[in-house]
């Protein structure tokens, strides 16, 4: 086998090997059309290295005018691949001179298939062979052009324009990423263009008597895209890592968010124990001082002062095991403790913002199996969101409502009901989205976290219309703890 | 501590209420305490006349009525209690709208005793002065009550400063009726000078009362 057949199908192959791999790519991913560029250009520089070994084997000019016709195909397919590639690689390109690229090529190439032997050619007179890669191939010997192929070269400078534009602009951006980008697309795409159409004109005009071939210098471009492109995947793994330990900082950021809505709350939470404290503190102060100390005041006021302090102890508990950062931590709980410890967290924001809690458990509720600081702070979070809905509506029935009740067997069901103007469906369906927000202060965590939350539990968190109509609920499910009865 | 007067304590936190309560009766005043600010209306509602001396000691955060809305009721119901607020959380925009309503103290829950108390003893004071105040100017009012019209008419010409017989000329009447009114006057309100007379007139702040009468 020759030489040249060799080479020209390692060539094709390797390209449609590349297609192959990015065609795919790209299905599977339809974001970066930057793939599908490179899958079509694969898939041209191969029908082009056809054509070109077809050109250099011709035996009669006919033949040799036929491969010419046809490798307009490959090349309008290969131009406007690098073309719409450096678009979408740069970001920087003129968007209309793109479209006059593209009109411009798919006329040519209509033009083409309607004249004889090809667009830019009026006639291909004779045809020559000289010695090339240690054969003789067929070269052109004498050609007509038609003016029109001042079109065809016309098409080609603005392609050089728009990549020399679009590289220059981002150049000037001046970041070091941005500049190793615009050289790269630069010096890829840009150059071995101006070199492909130096030597076609060189060639087509009788300067050199060579063979008339593209697919060489578009090779480099290819393997620049190829190359560009795999630094994608590249990356992926390293990302992949990075997303995951900030979906789990995410998390904790969340649970301190949610803390800092709570923080006032809390503040006041705390102020009534130790405020207690001090009042009580001050009045065995004067008792003591009396001649005939009360002894049984002074005992009910230090009883008192003890119970204060657990009081104020619990919140602290209560709040520091929120902000822990932990893994979960499966135990049977009962169901109306966990509720009263968020009613007695969010209590006073709730007296504050003049909303109603209100929480209906079950009687005879089994526990469930859970880590009781997430599951509070799912509840937390579904409160704490009930009562912003409501806020922002001017309604006067304020209410949020709680509810725990046993589901299909070995399940049981929360749901959290809130009396605010409810949200349309196109919203439901988006909020448990990571960072949808419709909070001006909101980082959109809360709703996402949660679900990941009930998931690791092996339950359902959604969110639907409240049964009245008015307000959304929000329900998720968990199991019962198993052997324990309540 | 400053005069008598009863400090009422409005805080839905039991334990809370009860130690203030405690410490507040241990420094010898008289209190009385409510859970909810309902509970302290209905009970200034029910007695018979105006409510005693006092003054309000409000948690400012309360579920139903809160601080600030127990005060405008209370303004509305026109019982002119001072107030002092407790709050949990330092809150500035409540402590404004409180401070504009008049009250006299804006207080965290954990102040210390004396500043507490000192806010007490500052609204216990400013409501007795307001009493004091109202009672003079009632007593003032009945005085004046007793001249009649004419003798109001040469009240107001001898506060102004005019002579006998300017007062006599103005009204169209004798000097000597003027004097036998200006006597009148004298014995009526127990004064014995003018200036006396034109203080006392100031402090009823009834320079308009007399000029009613003859627009």
């Amino acid at each position: 086998m020759s030489l040249v057949t060799t080479l020209w199908s390692m060539e094709a192959a390797a390209a449609l090997t590349l297609a192959v791999l990015y065609g795919v790519v790209w299905i599977v991913d339809r974001r970066t059309l930057a793939n599908l560029t490179l899958c079509v250009v694969a898939i041209a520089m191969a029908g082009a290295a056809r054509t070109e070994v077809g050109m250099m084997h011709a035996g009669t000019v006919a033949e040799y005018a036929d491969w010419v016709r046809l490798c307009y195909l490959p090349l309008t397919l290969a131009l406007v691949g690098q073309v719409v590639f450096v678009d979408q690689y740069l970001g920087t390109g003129r968007r209309w001179l793109l479209w006059t690229i593209i009109s411009l090529r798919l006329a040519i190439l209509a033009g083409n298939f309607l004249t004889y032997p090809a667009f830019a050619w009026r006639a291909l007179v004779s045809l020559r062979h000289v010695p090339f890669l240690g054969e003789q191939v067929a070269v052109i010997g004498a050609v007509e052009l038609s003016p029109l192929q001042w079109l065809s070269v016309a098409s080609n400078v603005l392609i050089i324009f728009f990549v020399a534009d679009a590289a220059l602009r981002l150049w000037r951006r001046g970041s070091a990423e941005e500049q190793r980008r615009a050289l790269v697309a630069g010096g890829g795409v840009g150059v071995p263009l101006v070199v492909t159409i130096i030597y076609a004109q060189s060639v087509m005009l009788g300067v050199a008597p060579l063979p008339l071939l593209v697919t060489p210098s578009f090779l480099i471009t290819m393997i620049v895209m190829a190359v560009e492109l795999s630094r994608g995947f590249l990356l992926y793994r390293q990302t992949q890592q990075e997303l995951e330990e900030l979906r789990s900082e995410l998390t904790r950021a969340g649970r301190v968010t949610a803390l800092g809505q709570l923080a006032t709350a809390l503040a006041h939470e705390l102020s009534q124990p130790l405020g207690a404290i001090l009042r009580n503190a001050e009045a065995a102060e004067i008792h003591l001082n009396s001649p005939a100390p009360d002894l049984e005041e002074l005992r009910a006021i230090v009883s008192d002062i003890r119970k204060d302090d657990r009081r104020a102890g619990d919140v602290i508990e209560q709040m520091r095991a929120l902000i822990k950062r932990r893994t979960l931590e499966m135990n049977p709980l009962a169901l109306n403790e966990l509720v009263q410890d968020v009613m007695s967290l969010v209590h006073s924001d709730a007296v504050a913002r003049h909303v109603a809690l209100d929480c209906v458990v079950a009687p005879g509720l089994p526990l469930v199996s859970g880590d009781r600081v997430h599951l509070s702070q799912v509840l937390l979070n579904l409160v704490m969101n009930g009562m912003d809905a409501i806020q922002t509506s001017p309604g006067s029935n304020k209410r949020v409502l709680i509810e725990a009740r046993p589901q299909e067997e070995g399940k049981v069901e929360v749901a959290v009901t809130d009396s605010g103007p409810g949200v349309p469906p196109e919203v439901i369906a988006r909020v448990f989205d990571p960072f949808y927000t419709t909070k001006s202060g909101g980082l959109g965590m809360g709703l996402p976290i949660s679900r990941t939350i009930i998931e690791a539990h092996g339950g359902r968190l959604w969110a639907e219309r409240a049964p009245s109509g008015r307000g959304l609920t929000f329900r998720f499910t968990l199991s019962e703890a198993q052997g324990a009865a309540s | 501590m400053s005069g008598p007067g009863v400090v009422y304590v409005v805080d839905d936190d039991p334990s809370f209420r009860t130690a203030l309560t405690r410490m507040l009766t241990a420094t010898g005043l008289s209190v009385q305490s409510y859970a909810s600010a309902g509970e302290l209306l209905k009970h200034l509602s029910n007695d018979e006349d105006t409510p005693g001396p006092g003054c309000v000691l409000a948690d400012l955060c309360m579920p139903g009525l809160d601080g600030l809305q127990l005060q405008e009721a209370c303004t509305e119901a026109s019982v002119g209690l001072p107030f002092v607020f407790l709050t949990g959380q330092g809150d500035v925009p409540s402590a404004v709208s409180a401070m504009r309503q008049g009250a006299v103290d804006f207080l965290d829950k954990c102040a210390p005793q004396h500043t507490l108390l000192a806010a007490v003893g500052r609204a216990l004071e400013r409501d007795a002065d307001a009493r004091a105040l109202r009672a003079r100017h009632e007593q003032l009012g009945r005085r004046f009550a007793a001249l009649t019209e004419r003798e109001r008419e040469v009240l107001e010409e001898v506060v102004h400063g005019k002579m006998n017989k300017q007062i006599a000329a103005v009204l169209g009447i004798h000097e000597r009726t003027v004097k036998l009114h200006r006597s009148a006057i004298t014995s009526k309100l127990g004064v014995r000078s003018v200036a006396e007379l034109t203080t006392l007139v100031s402090q009823a702040g009834l320079f308009e009362v007399p000029r009613q009468p003859c627009p």
